[in-house]
């Protein structure tokens, strides 16, 4: 089990280097679809009980949400837009990997540092690169879009560290979250089309009117 | 028994008229519906606060929902913040419907999101479970997202998008600290199931793993810190403000950085046990307090809108409120009764901003000299509201500033204390300089005086009249009920002394 659990964490941290170095929208979000699916399978791995239905219903839940519904929003939304330019970072694209690199030294040395899942060495280190990964994403990126997929990348590695340290939460808790993440992509979606709307663009770097 | 249907009816009460009064047909009676909402909920609410004020906290639904003294205070000031911006709203947008500047469509989206977004910031406040607080947090950040845009242009949809971006990080970093939590308590007894209700975490705390609660607590500062527009982290929080239609300015300012602060405020007496009252916390929550003071002062000097000047007015008095709770004891309660003054100052300043706008066509102070002329009500509203933020004596913000001052001062922390006043010294002087021109300064001829309605009188001079007479007598049951919810904070906070309670019997 614990090896399985080790190999999907590996995925996870391979899959947030190849977000930090991809320079093709689509792809990228092909690669957090990914992270959804192998979100899925995780949690059905980490808990230490007997497959139970409440279990299996969050497994199903996360893997139709995040890596189905999430991704094709964000498709409509690039067609809506028209969008076929690639990502336009503030950052390149070698610049950001070895940012990666360091992130990555980060995230083991504090996973290391806490106090938590000692069984599984890189369970920690790899939830929190997901996060590091996905902030990264929101600040070096120009396009709301792909700061909107950063979000999600950031949720990703808040979601495997929920998963994995803490174990057993009330189900309604975790119906809430799941909620709360799915709306929060289609407020953002929404925003995005009203923005494409009005401005004929998406930059976010160009909104940047109200300023001091 | 039924002190439990009230606590059910505050949170489902606004969601249920948010749905249903965007299905009214006329604009009037949208509003109307809910303003009778938002009266019916503030009606419970303060039934419910009396209770819980008389007899001691009130639960429901298994331990899930709670209200002690610390929430009840918090649920009074969103309830007196939500009734004024309710009325100011009616009034507010009256007008901009004259003006042909709203849609039917967008009055139907406001009244739901601003019913939603009452009920969302009743759950924070009445849930016990740390989670279902958090949701209540994001529900608000993502209800709240479109009330900025209701007049949908350039700049607010600018506004929009990074408030969205800025606070759903912010969150998201909160609902990692609530993680962290949940994992340092993975020992106690009844496991996480029970762990996240803050009565059993408080009861437990002695056996959480320290490092993980600090670990919580740097995360929940940040994220709930994004919300309650702490520096450095309120960049969003300017463009917010000022875009927003004026009743929304109002709330946001007005409560919903409270309701941030209240989620950091919660966990604060949670991490000090579990770090046997080392203080750690508090001195992180004073840290952050000056700073923001401190970088609110610096902007408020080269502001030219008015609503953008509030709004770095309000990262200043998020300020002081963390920098009193930071210092403990003393500073708490005056942490709490500033809370309040400044709620409801700031209300009253965002909406003099708003009706004058209407009619100056403009928020820029440059083109708003001379609002005394055009409406004396608005004006005087403007310029008292602004007196009393930049702590005019004998307005009720003076002496909670003082409390907080001599808390400093007792604590023995001369480092803030010295910030704490320069900060204010900036404020007053910038923000004076400001508000004269504001108030008697040559009118352009383009505007004509305005006849302001009862209701706007109403409005102007109830929390004018509150304000000043806080300021120069506290009434015995407020001081007894804010000792209460500070006691919770800190429970070694002793019955304050008299000597700096205007008019306090011994």
């Amino acid at each position: 089990m614990n090896t399985w659990i080790e190999i999907a964490m590996l995925a996870l941290l391979l899959s947030d280097m190849a977000l930090l170095g991809l320079s093709v929208l689509s792809t990228s979000i092909g690669v957090v679809a990914f992270q959804g699916v192998l979100l899925g399978g995780f949690a059905l791995l980490a808990q230490h009980d007997v497959l139970s239905p409440r279990l299996l219903a969050i497994a199903v839940g996360t893997v139709v949400l995040k890596g189905g519904v999430y991704p094709y929003l964000l498709r409509r939304a690039i067609q809506e837009a028209g969008i076929r330019r690639e990502i336009q970072p503030f950052v390149g694209y070698v610049p950001s990997v070895l940012a990666g690199v360091v992130m990555m030294g980060i995230a083991v040395w504090l996973g290391h540092s806490l106090p938590l899942r000692a069984d599984l060495p890189l369970v920690v280190p790899a939830s929190l690169m997901t996060l590091f990964t996905g902030l990264f994403l929101v600040t070096a990126r120009k396009t709301a879009l792909i700061q909107c997929l950063g979000y999600l990348v950031l949720e990703n590695g808040i979601y495997t560290f929920g998963v994995a340290a803490v174990g057993e939460i009330p189900a309604l808790v975790e119906l809430g979250l799941l909620l709360d993440a799915f709306v929060a992509v289609l407020v953002m979606g929404i925003a995005i089309y009203r923005i494409n709307r009005e401005f004929d663009h998406i930059e976010a770097d160009r909104l940047n009117v109200l300023k001091g | 028994m039924f002190r439990q249907e009230w606590l059910w009816a505050v949170f489902c009460l606004p969601a249920a008229v948010g749905l249903l009064a965007p299905m009214c047909p006329r604009p009037r009676a949208i509003l109307g519906a809910m303003l009778a909402g938002v009266f019916a909920t503030a009606f419970c609410g303060f039934r419910l606060i009396g209770a819980v004020f008389m007899k001691g906290p009130v639960s429901a639904a298994s331990e899930w929902l709670r209200l002690d003294a610390l929430s009840a205070w918090h649920l009074a000031i969103l309830l007196i913040v939500f009734l004024m911006s309710s009325l100011y709203a009616w009034v507010y947008f009256e007008e901009e419907r004259r003006a042909g500047r709203l849609s039917l469509k967008s009055v139907r989206l406001f009244a739901g999101l601003w019913c939603g977004a009452l009920s969302a910031m009743a759950l924070v406040l009445i849930s016990n479970n740390l989670a279902i607080m958090w949701v209540g947090i994001e529900a608000t950040t993502l209800l709240t997202a479109f009330l900025i845009c209701v007049h949908v242009t350039r700049e607010s949809l600018e506004a929009m998008w990074k408030y969205i971006l800025i606070c759903s990080i912010g969150v998201a970093f909160a609902f990692m600290g609530t993680l962290l939590a949940a994992a340092s308590a993975q020992g106690l007894e009844g496991g996480t199931r029970q762990a996240l209700l803050w009565t059993r975490l408080l009861e437990g705390a002695a056996q959480l793993d320290p490092r993980l609660m600090k670990a919580a607590f740097l995360f929940l500062l940040v994220g709930y810190g994004t919300k309650a527009g702490l520096a450095p982290m309120h960049s969003w929080l300017p463009d917010a403000h000022s875009q927003a239609p004026a009743p929304v300015s109002a709330i946001f300012s007005g409560f919903m950085l409270n309701t941030a602060l209240y989620c950091i405020i919660r966990y604060v007496p949670v991490v000090e046990a579990a770090t046997g009252g080392s203080g750690w916390c508090l001195r992180l929550l004073a840290g952050f307090g000056v700073f923001s003071i401190l970088v609110g002062a610096a902007f408020i000097v080269f502001q030219k809108d008015l609503k953008r000047l509030l709004a770095y007015c309000s990262v200043e008095h998020l300020g002081i409120i963390t920098l009193g709770f930071g210092l403990g004891g003393f500073g708490i309660f005056a942490a709490l009764f500033h809370t309040l003054n400044h709620s409801l100052c700031k209300t009253l300043s965002f909406f003099a901003a708003g009706r004058l706008g209407q009619w100056f066509g403009s928020h820029d102070m440059e083109k708003m000299k001379g609002s005394c002329r055009v409406s004396r009500v608005w004006g005087v509203g403007l310029f008292g509201s602004l007196l009393a933020l930049i702590g005019v004596a004998p307005f009720a913000l003076f002496m909670s500033e003082l409390q907080i001052l001599k808390a400093a001062l007792d604590h023995g922390a001369i480092v803030s204390l010295v910030l704490f006043l320069a900060g204010a010294g900036v404020v007053f002087i910038g923000m004076l300089a400001r508000a004269i021109p504001l108030m008697w300064g040559k009118t352009s001829d383009a505007v004509s005086p305005v006849r302001a309605q009862f209701l706007e009188r109403l409005v102007v001079a109830v929390p004018l009249i509150v304000l000043l007479a806080l300021g120069l007598w506290m009434p015995l049951p407020l001081r007894a009920a804010i000792e209460a919810a500070a006691r919770i904070v800190d429970p070694g906070t002793a019955a304050v002394s008299s000597a700096l309670l205007a008019g306090g019997a011994p």
